[in-house]
């Protein structure tokens, strides 16, 4: 007897369907309550099952068709003894001849099928399921690709989606993508990107790249972050400067410096709690730029130390390592601009010195200096008295 | 507030509230309770409500049952889940099958309360863990509190129901002190995301909660990663909403479990895990759990036979490091 299954009303306002899939065949046998197709209401997508045993005798609709509520989409034979096992049944049942060619194909039994996630192939190799899952919806063959010694055994995720990556963008543009920390799925994975997209897609959006700082400049930010905490003011005045022939400017500067700060023993001093210490040496940080790294190189008893000595320490500073020794211990610094022809910029003071002497560039034997003094340890009274003392000094060397 | 405190205040204000809610157990009147959790409860609400029962579980259960049925809200507490064994025979020929075998017409609103897990050096009779017994009993409900917020609210929603509960407790954390929060509409059913993280969820609870907090740190260090870790709370009903949103977002699972490995609770949360989320996974799922041996006196000994902050961390780094973390 044939029988005609309808297309269902799904909900009060339904007046017709859409058949977005049939899950059947025409000679399929099927049992009651088996989902036979996929119908797309006004509201949603429903499964329609069967209410009767039998054979599918005819679809009388195409996938997408739509049909009003209550017409026939099938027709079944309810009386044709079922020729073949049902879906389910397959799997339990030894395959036929004629089967077994569908089920080796699919190497799967077919209710494992059913089960996959999605319609995509099974994918084959070794590797995670959610791996397997991933491959098979980007049609990634881990089998072929683990021979080739592409993916590594086991494969996971991450490695199919580096697989993924690198057939959709170039290696120039995947560099790209890191550099720039950009995630993939912002650019729509149909076809070759290459490096000039994603350099587009930087400008367009205006990402900035991301620039690790490096230890030096962490150090470098907490140093002056520090300093600029501290009460400081500044103290500007012009030296003459003879410079002498052979001899580095920079070994002038601080072994004029150290001698004067002998006599100014608060520029020896730090603060330390609620009382000051006193050095007796003087000790100088200079600072020294080396490649993007900043230094305060301290050159210690620069009062003791000839000036040729200190200009040897000074010609070797940029070509060698510092040690931990080296950048502390100070009281004083210096910072030189001059030789990028800057004429006058004040410094930040490095630790717990208690000043910094920045220096212009050299013009008709004259130097612009700009003194910035930490406010805890010299007054400007005292500040005064040693930029005084110091001027004095610059004009005796000549 | 001390985790015992928290069930102190959960079974005092349940018998403020309600009279016909009553503690019965060895020692929980006079004396306080073995874990001092029943204190202060005899002074207040007198012998016929805070019962001291002779050292005879299976009548402790037997008895509440009866009480139970007869319109009481019983709450039995037995002094170690190990004991609990004797009591087996009531709590699943009858407190759990009386509602369904009656047709929905008698009720067993019993809670049993029980202390399980490792304490210090109580030796293999005192140191079991079986909610893996009671979590697989249709018709209980199985309930462990790590935490003192947990505890006072899973505790009294428990003694309310209408249903048999396991309420399961640890012996180490009694003296605990705790973070407490007021919840207003608490579910003890639902686990809680103890820690948000992006690629490795870690399911525990009752004391191994703490562990696994203290291996995290290690963890995130050497592997390089962000851990989740969930509590699960409500053993049975298991909460697989919280615990699938969590590895459909991470891809990989450890349960770390103080009872033994073999037929232990984590076995069960695994194979659920592989049965719904399987296509989820992206390495297989890691157990951690108590060695096959019944729990040492030594206390080296017993450290070995149990999960530790340590080896939690170097079991998950090695796991990690062979699959792709």
């Amino acid at each position: 007897m044939d029988y005609k299954i309808v297309m269902p009303v799904l909900s009060d306002t339904m007046d017709k369907g859409k058949l977005i899939k049939w899950h059947v065949h025409e000679g399929d046998t099927v049992h009651k309550g088996d989902v036979i197709a996929e119908v797309e209401s006004d509201k949603a997508i429903m499964e329609v099952q069967t209410f009767k045993d039998g054979v599918v005798k005819k679809l009388l609709v195409k996938e997408g068709d739509e049909v009003p509520v209550k017409e026939p989409i099938a027709i079944l034979d309810t009386e044709t003894k079922p020729q073949a096992p049902t879906k389910k049944e397959q799997a339990k049942e030894e395959p036929s001849k004629e089967e077994s060619k569908v089920v080796q194909k699919s190497e799967i039994p077919s209710i494992l099928q059913e089960l996959m996630p999605t319609s995509a192939p099974p994918v084959e190799g070794y590797a995670s399921p959610a791996a397997k899952k991933a491959a098979a919806k980007a049609n990634i063959d881990i089998e072929t690709l683990q021979k080739e010694g592409v993916l590594p055994k086991p494969a996971h995720l991450k490695d199919i989606s580096e697989e993924l990556l690198k057939r959709y963008f170039t290696p120039k543009a995947l560099h790209l993508l890191k550099e720039y920390g950009i995630e993939a799925n912002s650019f729509t994975l149909d076809h070759k990107i290459d490096e000039e997209e994603v350099q587009d897609f930087i400008m367009k959006n205006n990402i900035p790249k991301p620039f690790p700082l490096s230890s030096n400049r962490k150090a470098v930010i907490k140093n002056v972050e520090e300093s600029a905490k501290k009460p400081t003011y500044l103290v500007m005045e012009t030296f003459d400067i003879k410079p002498y022939k052979n001899v580095k400017l920079t070994s002038i500067l601080i072994k004029t410096i150290a001698d004067v700060m002998q006599r100014h023993p608060l520029t020896r001093a730090i603060l330390e709690g609620d009382r000051y210490l006193i050095y007796p040496s003087s000790n100088i940080s200079v600072a020294v730029a080396k490649g993007d790294d900043l230094f305060m190189v301290v050159c210690k008893d620069a009062q003791q130390k000839s000036l040729e000595a200190i200009d040897e320490w000074v010609r070797n500073l940029k070509n060698r390592d510092y040690s931990a020794e080296e950048l502390s211990g100070s009281t004083f610094g210096i910072s030189n601009l001059g030789m990028f022809g800057i004429k006058r910029f004040s410094a930040m003071i490095n630790k717990k010195d208690s000043g910094i002497a920045a220096f212009g560039t050299l013009y008709d034997g004259k130097i612009d200096v700009t003194f910035t003094f930490d406010h805890r340890i010299l007054n400007g009274v005292d500040a005064a008295k040693f930029v005084s003392d110091l001027k004095n000094s610059f004009k005796g060397n000549g | 507030m001390l985790y015992r405190e928290a069930l102190n205040r959960a079974i005092d204000e349940a018998m403020a509230a309600d009279e016909s809610v009553v503690i019965l157990g060895e020692d929980v009147g006079r004396y306080g309770g073995s874990y001092r959790v029943s204190e202060g409860l005899f002074a207040k609400y007198g012998a016929k409500r805070v019962i001291d029962t002779p050292i005879a579980e299976l009548s402790i259960v037997g008895n509440a049952i009866g009480m139970a049925i007869g319109g009481l809200r019983p709450i039995a507490e037995i002094m170690t889940v190990n004991f609990s064994l004797l009591a087996m025979d009531q709590i699943v020929n009858h407190a759990a099958k009386f509602r369904y075998m009656s047709g929905g017409k008698m009720t067993i609103p019993l809670t049993v309360r029980m202390p399980g897990g490792v304490s210090r050096q109580l030796a293999a009779q005192h140191s079991e863990s079986y909610e893996t017994l009671y979590a697989s009993i249709p018709g209980l409900i199985v309930l462990a509190a790590s935490n003192a917020t947990y505890a006072y609210h899973a505790l009294k929603h428990a003694i309310f129901l209408n249903d048999p509960v396991i309420f399961l407790e640890h012996e180490l954390l009694y003296p605990m002190e705790m973070e407490f929060e007021e919840k207003a509409n608490f579910d003890p059913f639902k686990a809680e995301v103890v820690k948000e993280g992006d690629d490795l969820t870690i399911l525990t609870y009752l004391k191994m909660r703490y562990d696994v907090l203290e291996a995290v740190p290690t963890i995130e260090k050497e592997l390089g990663i962000s851990v989740e870790v969930i509590d699960l709370n409500s053993l049975r009903p298991l909460d697989m909403k919280t615990i699938s949103n969590s590895i459909k977002k991470t891809k990989r699972v450890v349960l770390v479990e103080e009872d033994h490995k073999t037929g232990g609770y984590g076995a069960e949360v695994i194979a659920r895990i592989t049965e719904e989320l399987f296509y989820e996974l992206d390495a297989p799922p890691l157990r951690i759990a108590g060695e096959d041996v019944p729990i040492p006196y030594n206390r080296t000994l017993e450290l070995a036979s149990i999960p530790t902050p340590d080896k939690i961390a170097a079991q998950i780094k090695l796991w990690g490091q062979n699959h792709g973390l």
